[in-house]
């Protein structure tokens, strides 16, 4: 049973409107007034003291508001060193930060965890980069300052409110109209005034998704009248079952009380319907399956901010309520589906949060942090039939509690020194640990903000709930997973005026960490996977970033940003049978090496961003097999932006167009996951 | 600036970055390279879930060499995803992959795709009746699929009384006379009897939880061995047991019982139909007229993850796969019947099932 997308349908007036606005875009009169720009908000100043000895990645603001039709996962690809394992487009994307799994990078909202408590990890391709504001990486130890269990880092995740001093109101429409019948639409309203912000976001995406792709997974037969195989070749076919509607809304109000303290509330629903794309070595028909997953997920976060001059404050309380559906229906009679899976887990999650520092000195600055988790999870995996004939669900219902509290010393002892000391003590349901972290820096030449930093940090993720619990395989005796991290590094930076306005910077950052009883789900005899603690890890590397940002006269600009890491992440652990061949070897879907490049030119009213990544290529067998499917082959990734803005006094307009694999790369991230050639989308934006 | 700088500029910038590479995909085919002579095993690879990365191999006893990613070698082709089992018919070798839907038909002298049948469910095991009739068994479906194998195509249900598409779960087959007996698995107890000449399920027996596999030996009596289910299920756990069923009456000769938690599995049969075998940690043997379980393995584990088990039709060999940590090639040892170590080689990713040529 083929599918109908009523969305596109009810698409062609926005199609119209969008042919409308290109058709007044050629006939315009382009010199009216002044345009309106997004400016970029990074910031370099002075090292605070909360900052002491930390290996920070913050993205660029303009990174993240490039177009509508980005998530987070394209983010973190063309702009950090983390590997980005990528199972389709707007299919799940996990990340690897540092040649860690996807649980050991804990992701932060507004200051609030949002693993999904029952895999530990984050799908990123649902979180749209429009939806934030602010995104910064903590790598290796530098993670304790805010949570504990990131082995390999935190992700950052914020919004912010504007900063207005006189009464405005702002309107954003964003349509964009894509390859493959992608539609992105996204409206913005926000008002402020010297104590009031309040800001709106409702962001629609929808695709049939279904590319084209030559699949060398497998053939098409050429029959004879005896049914006789005469010929074969690889059939061109497009992406299957790969659909998706994603909607998501965003509501944010602050008010600055007489005393200048702020209070707000972040709130965020997410409503996504996708279906799970057909593996390229899959020989059913698109038609005769229904493979689906369902999600809604509310985010909430109310934040009380107070700042005095040696102290300041911060209370949050915040819900999380997630309703994940995964349908896989076969069709048994013409138009009639039956069910074959049905699972449903709703996930409630209760949040409240302290921060407090204390600065008594220009030396010294304490910290406190507390937060606790409060999850309630309930899986139904199955319906099965019993041998006395009743029914019951296959599933489980599990409450846990987790509590990460944190105290910090920071010192400068005499000038260009630095130290931070951190104790984090972390409860997750019976069982705690303790994760020390210390932190150090060194300020070597500070006309140019030569810097090193060194940390070190003892850390421990404990399992999921579906590791402890899932039904079946869930395993209960499972050990936390805990490691040693070490870090050092250097960077620099330098803003200048002459004979241009010019600003650097260059980072360079070594790592090494121990991590021990690594869980991994391993099949069973019984027919069913179930986690075990079976590895111990030595990921280790080198991360570099370098950036330039130069505005010349005439009011151009140029920026570029690059970066690269080297991951080896080896299985150190023993053999699990004598005839193991996995110690000593790269860890499957962990690049060795990976890097990007961003640069954007600005002229007037015209701007051109060219993005670049790389990665190596990544062993798919724990032995590092070369042969057939131990590998996946090292790709390189191009994408443009080109874009004009306009002013039609008081609106504001940007039209852009987004080319995404720009040499039509036949690449995989993930085996047997078709990914698409080259994709165009173009986008105006209105701004009022 | 003017525009011609400002495209200057645009143009110097993706020259920088003009590094576009291109993905690989000489898979390096030589099919004449492969030769299946002899009277060899095929080993079956599963792989990894949803990573479409199963494939076959092949080995040949006498020369104590084999070959990996037959089908690959000869197909230019992937197998595809979870490789289930094969069986052999009319000197074609059918290969079930169960999560890509296919069944694959291929020249065993050189490995070369005859045919497939498409249209299925979640296919498991195939088991012949007639030249133009043969039962797929599948997962997450309450109907076994008939098909005709010189067409390749899908003929028609046979309809499992008890089951929904949801717990729907048939596996192995065995034949005797004009009947198939099939045990039902996953969240079921029972063994079904199918007429091969109405297609349809006759009867059916309730024994333990789960029965994983089936043999028919000597005496016309049918073997099968459950896994008692897991911890916590609902639908119960129990010691798991091997059960002895009298094909003819249809009902329980013997059961012999394992300790609660004991996960056997993968249940075989040597060519004369008089020795049992079995995974249950360590390998282990048992003569069909035997009254009570064997006292010690036939073949002890070595920290190794048994996960396949063969018994050479010709010389009694047994051969066992030990999956290791299921994200690298299996390996398989090699004993001779009386439990001697012979040799080893490594195959591909889960060796999960084999097939004697």
């Amino acid at each position: 049973m083929r599918r109908t997308f009523s969305d596109i349908k009810s698409n062609r007036c926005g199609v119209s409107f969008l042919l409308t606005v290109i058709i007044a875009l050629f006939i315009n009169n382009t010199s009216f007034g002044q345009t309106e720009v997004l400016k970029n908000i990074d910031v370099w100043g002075t090292r605070p003291l909360r900052d002491t000895g930390v290996q920070r990645t913050v993205f660029d603001s303009l990174a993240l508001k490039q177009n509508v039709a980005l998530s987070m996962a394209d983010i973190l690809a063309f702009n950090s060193s983390v590997f980005v394992k990528n199972y389709g487009r707007a299919t799940l994307s996990t990340v690897s930060f540092r040649g860690t799994s996807p649980s050991h990078t804990q992701v932060t909202w507004n200051g609030m965890r949002i693993n999904n408590p029952m895999l530990g990890s984050t799908d990123f391709s649902t979180i749209p980069s429009f939806f934030v504001d602010k995104a910064a990486l903590l790598h290796g130890s530098s993670s304790v300052n805010a949570t504990g269990g990131a082995l390999g880092g935190v992700v950052q995740l914020s919004t912010t409110p504007d900063n207005a001093d006189s009464t405005k109101h702002k309107i954003q429409y964003t349509q964009g109209v894509g390859s493959f019948k992608t539609f992105d639409e996204f409206l913005r309203y926000s008002y402020s005034n010297a104590k009031w912000n309040l800001s709106t976001r409702l962001s629609f995406a929808s695709s049939p998704n279904d590319y084209k792709y030559v699949n060398r997974d497998k053939k098409e037969n050429i029959y004879d009248d005896n049914h006789n195989i005469i010929g074969q070749y690889y059939p061109t076919e497009r992406n299957r079952s790969g659909a998706y509607k994603d909607f998501n809304a965003m509501q944010q109000v602050y008010y600055r009380l007489d005393n200048g303290d702020l209070v707000g509330i972040d709130a965020w629903y997410l409503n996504s319907n996708r279906e799970l794309p057909m593996l390229t070595t899959d020989y059913g028909d698109d038609w005769a399956f229904d493979n689906r997953q369902r999600e809604q997920t509310l985010r909430a976060v109310m934040k009380w901010s107070h700042y005095r001059r040696n102290w300041s404050a911060i209370a949050s309380a915040g819900y999380v309520h997630t309703h994940l559906a995964y349908d896989y229906a076969r069709e048994v009679a013409p138009g009639h589906m039956e069910s074959m899976t049905r699972s449903r887990s709703r996930i409630h999650t209760g949040y409240l949060s302290a921060d407090i520092a204390w600065y008594p000195s220009e030396k010294w600055m304490f910290t406190v942090n507390a937060a606790a988790h409060q999850h309630f999870v309930m899986s139904r995996d199955k319906n099965v039939i019993l041998i006395d004939g009743n029914t019951a669900i296959v599933g489980y219902n599990k409450a846990r509690f987790e509590f990460s509290g944190a105290l910090s010393a920071k010192w400068q002892p005499i000038d260009p020194v630095g130290i931070s000391i951190i104790g984090r003590q972390e409860v997750f349901g019976d069982k705690t640990a303790f994760i020390p972290a210390v932190l150090f820096d060194v300020m070597l030449y500070r006309p140019k903000n030569v810097l090193f930093k060194a940390s070190f940090s003892r850390n421990h993720k404990f399992p999921s709930l579906n590791d402890l619990y899932f039904m079946p395989g869930g395993n209960p005796d499972l050990r936390d997973e805990s490691g040693y991290t070490y870090d050092a590094g250097m960077s620099f930076n330098h803003a200048g005026s002459s004979p241009i306005t010019y600003d650097t910077g260059l980072s360079f950052n070594w790592f090494d960490s121990y991590i021990d009883d690594w869980i991994i789900w391993l099949p069973t005899t019984k027919g069913f996977f179930s986690p075990r603690n079976v590895k111990k890890v030595h990921a280790y590397g080198i991360e570099t970033r370098a950036n330039i940002d130069l505005r010349f006269p005439h009011d151009v600009t140029l920026g570029l940003t690059g970066n690269y890491s080297w991951t080896p992440s080896i299985n150190r652990g023993e053999p699990m049978s004598p005839a193991d061949r996995s110690v000593g070897r790269q860890l499957p879907y962990v690049p060795l090496h990976s890097a990007s490049v961003v640069g954007t030119v600005t002229w007037h009213k015209w701007g051109f961003t060219y993005k670049w990544s790389y990665y190596s290529r990544r062993f798919t067998m724990s032995n590092n097999d070369l042969t057939l499917s131990g590998t996946l082959p090292p790709y390189f990734m191009n994408n443009i932006l080109l874009w004009r803005n306009f002013t039609f006094r008081p609106v504001s307009m940007q039209c852009k167009l987004a080319v995404n694999n720009l040499f039509n790369e036949h690449y995989l991230s993930v085996l047997a996951h078709p990914m698409p050639g080259i994709n165009f989308e173009f986008f105006i934006t209105i701004t009022l | 600036m003017n525009r011609l700088q400002f495209f200057i500029s645009v143009t110097s910038l993706c020259a920088l970055c003009l590094l576009s590479g291109c993905m690989e995909w000489d898979y390096d085919i030589d099919s004449d390279s492969v030769n299946l002579s002899g009277k060899g095993l095929f080993i079956i690879n599963e792989g990894n879930f949803q990573y479409g990365n199963a494939s076959l191999s092949y080995y040949d006893p006498a020369t104590d060499s084999v070959q990996n990613q037959v089908f690959f070698q000869s197909n230019g082709m992937k197998l595809g995803d979870v490789a289930q089992s094969m069986t052999i018919w009319d000197n074609r070798g059918w290969m079930v992959v169960n999560n890509s839907h296919v069944i694959f038909a291929i020249d065993i002298e050189n490995g070369r795709e005859i045919g497939r049948i498409t249209n299925l469910t979640s296919p498991r095991y195939i088991h012949f009746i007639s030249a133009e009739k043969a039962y797929v068994t599948q997962l997450w479906d309450n109907r076994i699929t008939v098909v005709n194998p010189s067409t390749f195509s899908v003929t028609g249900y046979i309809e499992v009384p008890g089951m929904t598409m949801e717990t729907g779960s048939t596996e192995q087959m065995v034949s005797y006379g004009d009947y198939v007996f099939c045990n039902c698995w996953s969240y079921q107890n029972r063994i079904i009897k199918i007429d091969t000449r109405t297609d349809q399920v006759v009867d059916q027996l309730s024994i333990g939880i789960q029965p994983t596999s089936l043999v028919i030996d000597k005496n016309n009596n049918i073997w099968t061995v459950t896994d008692g289910g897991y911890e916590g299920s609902p639908y119960g756990y129990e010691a798991p047991s091997l059960y002895c069923i009298n094909a003819e009456s249809f009902s329980v000769s013997r059961v012999f019982t394992f300790a609660l938690g004991d996960n056997p599995s993968e249940i075989q049969i040597n060519r004369d139909g008089t020795l049992l075998f079995w995974i249950n940690k360590d390998i282990w043997r048992m003569d069909v007229d035997d009254l009570r379980l064997p006292d010690t393995p036939f073949i002890n584990a070595r920290g190794t993850k048994y996960y396949g088990l063969t018994v050479s039709p010709y010389n009694g060999d047994v051969y066992v796969a030990d999956a290791i940590d299921y994200q690298q090639q299996g390996i398989i040892y090699r004993y001779n019947s009386r439990g001697d170590y012979i040799s080893e080689f490594y195959a591909g990713i889960t060796p999960g099932a084999f097939c004697w040529k």
